[in-house]
């Protein structure tokens, strides 16, 4: 059976604004959460002590004063004290950009600023505590990529290319191979735990001959590596991303990839990649 | 007497009104130098004379004043206050410079909720949303070189009010300036703390006592002094729409009359000195609509309901400000525009005073850039674009007459609910508001998460990568320093005095005598303002929320 996952909605400090306390607990709720709500004025103390009591799994913390730095830190420093650190905490408000990495190296998992949607918050909770309990998630945000698989740099020829790698940055070439899928010829150079993918167009009607006609050498799309690609790909649409391929389809080293949209991607073109077992080891 | 014989009464009146307030201008004028009327649509025959009146007339729908603005803009109150005395004096006097008009002073919240700086509660708090003050000490330098009987001021102040308006006065008579030489505004609206903004301490009703005690007192002491804004914006911000703004707000003036008249006040006594407050939102022509059905509402009430007989009872005046949940923290300089059109509304509505927000405030207090633009932008509207040349420019559309009637009657209707509840102060003690403002701010995030409502750079016509603007910090070591100027003061002060005064205070709290000179003298010893404020917690009970 599925886990109700339990959540406290704070109110630290004497601050009196609860609209987005309010919102984001029935919020919650209608996402299918038990949400217990403090109300105002709470200090840290019995924050804590309300998160043990209830059991809950996650906190969210709403602060609109200004006193965050404060009283958040303050709240992950009971819990800790209590051995309760496994609970999940998050924040909301008036909260400068700049507080955030503070904030964040003091254990709360994530702000979220004004104009966050509801759903990304119920989201990332879900998918905070799934993960502590070590559940598999079926509808939480996309499992994040493992590794940086190689870095694809667009070449007129490989020919030309390769001495500079090999001879002049002395790098090892590992491999060169033909993609029938993209109509291209590449060449993997070795890089500590990752590589460089130079690709050359087989033709000028391919992605890459494209490119170098429009835009030059250059680079060209950094491959994220991950395992169990067809559910990363349904993750991300599900999330509104773009995929140029809904299904993987066959890359070099014989791996499976997909690309996503660069419109998603804030004009990056990612590569999904994953490795066979056998390549892994 | 017939409608052209009331005109022309109107037009007699208000010609030798003029003796004493004259307009701006000989003449206003378009750039095509046609001539600007000082009203517009009353001549005409089917001119609805009884629904709209005329300026400054009952039922006042087209403004409190003859002249309006011709005669004088409205105040430009902007709202500011942080960190310690010492810096927010200095803002003020900076305001005060750029040419603002009037005073707004903001108070952290341990000053709002009646706790020292030292409290436990006001940890991390301390000059955060607006300026700490602990005693008179503070007060004094808040204010240090300000004319007080020349500026206006306005606190945002409401379950400690008796104490902020106490150490007011005690810092004038300082500046050799009587009481009754005063003008400002103290929030002093319980009811909304309860329904929005959460700075109450103490039950209903022992804060209804201090607020009709202060009505008594400054009848007599402080004439000029408003002793209530009626506070409609925080509802608003809360969540609610125009329609329960204005109902809500009516809804708990009424409950101030009531408990005035039943603490053996006369409805003309204390009816002049009520004040409202106003947000200005995002739809435009309604928000225009929503001034005028209030002025009208509230004049029908008094008038009918109360029977009040002076004019001044019967009108709505009110202070606006631009509603700080529709800024955005995505492309922050959007917001001055969002301001511009809300304050624009504000002036068509016919507010008496305004406050425009800083583009920043969805991320922090304002810097003194933002803050500047924001006075700016009321001055552009006032002096550039004529919109102040006429009284009442948008009555006679047909759009804005029909949105004020509809408003006023979905806001009767609420009030009409409210009353079979017993009254503002029961509905409130049983969540009904509360209830109603969360139904439609929630369903507003649900419009706005699918799409149905845009928020320009929020939700569409978003940027990535935005680059983060400056923002202001308040000092982080303030706590501490205040809490040394506060541990100074209480080995400096006559100790005796301080008990003596605090048991006085404890004394009169037991009893049924006007508070306000008690709190007076108590100020005047140093007294801070948590030690009054505990004194009160004892004797009243502190309120724990439905």
């Amino acid at each position: 059976m599925k886990k109700t996952i339990r959540v406290l909605i704070a109110k630290p400090g004497l601050d009196g604004h609860d609209r987005g306390a309010l919102v984001i607990s029935q919020a919650l709720r209608d996402y299918g959460m038990e949400v217990i709500y403090t109300g105002l004025r709470q200090t840290p103390e019995q924050i804590a002590a309300a998160a043990i009591q209830e059991d809950v799994d996650a906190i969210g913390l709403s602060c609109l004063s200004g006193a965050h730095n404060e009283l958040f830190p303050e709240v992950m420093r009971l819990l800790q004290e209590r051995g309760a650190d496994d609970i999940i905490v998050v924040g909301g408000g008036v909260i400068p950009w700049e507080d955030i990495p503070f904030l964040e190296s003091k254990g709360i998992k994530k702000v979220f600023t004004p104009g966050t949607p509801t759903v990304e918050t119920a989201k990332f909770i879900e998918k905070a505590v799934f993960e502590r309990d070590g559940i598999s998630s079926s509808k939480g945000a996309a499992t994040p990529p493992e590794r940086i698989d190689h870095i694809g740099i667009a070449v007129s020829s490989l020919d030309e290319a390769l001495p500079f790698y090999v001879n002049q940055l002395g790098l090892t070439l590992e491999a060169i191979e033909e993609v029938p899928s993209q109509k291209v010829k590449v060449a993997f150079i070795k890089i500590g735990e990752t590589r460089l993918e130079l690709v050359e167009a087989l033709s000028d009607d391919s992605p890459i001959g494209q490119f170098i006609q429009k835009r030059g050498q250059g680079v060209h799309h950094v491959a994220l590596g991950v395992s169990d690609i067809q559910s990363r790909i349904d993750e991300l649409k599900a999330n509104g991303i773009k995929m140029i391929n809904e299904t993987p389809v066959s890359g070099a080293g014989g791996a499976q990839v997909a690309f996503m949209h660069p419109s998603s991607s804030h004009k990056v073109l990612f590569e999904l990649c994953e490795k066979s077992k056998k390549e892994e080891a | 007497m017939d409608k052209q014989q009331r005109l022309k009464n109107w037009q007699e009146k208000t010609e030798h009104l003029m003796n004493r307030f004259p307009e701006r201008k000989e003449r206003f004028h378009t750039s095509s130098d046609i001539e600007i009327k000082r009203l517009y649509g009353a001549e005409e025959e089917t001119y609805p004379i009884d629904k709209l009146g005329l300026p400054g007339e009952y039922p006042y729908t087209r403004g409190s004043q003859a002249t309006m603005y011709r005669a004088r803009f409205w105040t430009m109150r902007q709202y500011a206050g942080f960190g310690s005395a010492e810096e927010t004096n200095k803002r003020f006097r900076y305001l005060l410079e750029q040419g603002q008009t009037g005073l707004s002073v903001a108070f952290d919240l341990p000053t709002q909720i009646g706790y020292d700086s030292d409290h436990p509660m006001s940890r991390g708090e301390v000059g955060k949303v607006g300026v700490a003050i602990d005693s008179l000490e503070d007060m004094e330098a808040l204010l240090k070189d300000i004319p007080l009987d020349k500026v206006s001021t306005s606190m945002t102040i409401n379950a400690p009010a008796s104490v902020l308006l106490a150490m007011y006065i005690a810092v004038a008579e300082k500046q050799g300036v009587a009481a009754d030489k005063l003008s400002g505004t103290i929030q002093n609206d319980i009811l909304k703390e309860y329904i929005a903004r959460g700075t109450y301490i103490f039950p209903p009703k022992p804060s209804m006592r201090l607020i009709t005690d202060i009505f008594a007192f400054c009848q007599s002491q402080v004439p000029k002094w408003n002793t209530i804004s009626i506070s409609g914006y925080h509802i608003r911000e809360a969540g609610a729409n125009a329609a329960q703004e204005l109902a809500f707000t009516i809804a708990n003036g009424l409950a101030y009359v009531d408990a005035a008249l039943e603490a053996g006040l006369e409805i003309d006594d204390f009816a002049p000195r009520l004040a409202f407050f106003f947000n200005a939102h995002n739809q435009f022509f309604e928000e225009v609509a929503k001034f005028r059905a209030a002025r009208r509402m509230w004049a029908k009430l008094m008038k009918e309901r109360y029977g009040a007989k002076n004019p001044k009872s019967w009108q709505l005046r009110f202070h606006t400000q631009t509603g700080g949940s529709t800024l955005t923290a995505q492309q922050p300089d959007n917001n001055i525009v969002r301001v511009t059109t809300q304050a624009l509304s504000a002036v068509l509505g016919g507010t008496q005073s305004l406050h425009t927000n800083s583009r920043d405030e969805a991320l922090a207090l304002p810097t003194e850039e933002s803050a500047r633009i924001a006075l700016r932008t009321q001055q552009i509207l006032a002096h550039e674009t004529g919109v102040a040349d006429t009284v009442d420019p948008l009555a006679g559309s047909y759009y804005v007459e029909s949105l004020t009637d509809e408003l006023e009657n979905i806001a009767n209707e609420y009030l009409a609910k409210i009353e079979q509840m017993g009254g503002a102060v029961s509905a409130v003690e049983q969540g009904y508001m509360q209830r109603e403002i969360h139904h439609t701010s929630y369903e507003t995030q649900k419009k706005i998460e699918n799409g149905q409502e845009i928020i320009v750079g929020m939700n569409k016509f978003t940027i990535e990568n935005e680059e983060q603007p400056e923002l202001l910090r308040v000092d982080p070591e303030l706590g501490e320093k205040q809490k040394r100027k506060l541990k100074t003061l209480k080995s400096t002060r006559d100790q005796n005095r301080v008990s003596a005064q605090l048991e006085t205070l404890r004394s009169a709290a037991r009893g049924q005598d006007n508070l306000m000179p008690v709190i007076l003298e108590c100020v005047k010893s140093y007294c801070t303002v948590g030690e009054i404020c505990g004194v009160l917690r004892e004797e009243f009970g502190e309120y724990t929320g439905v």
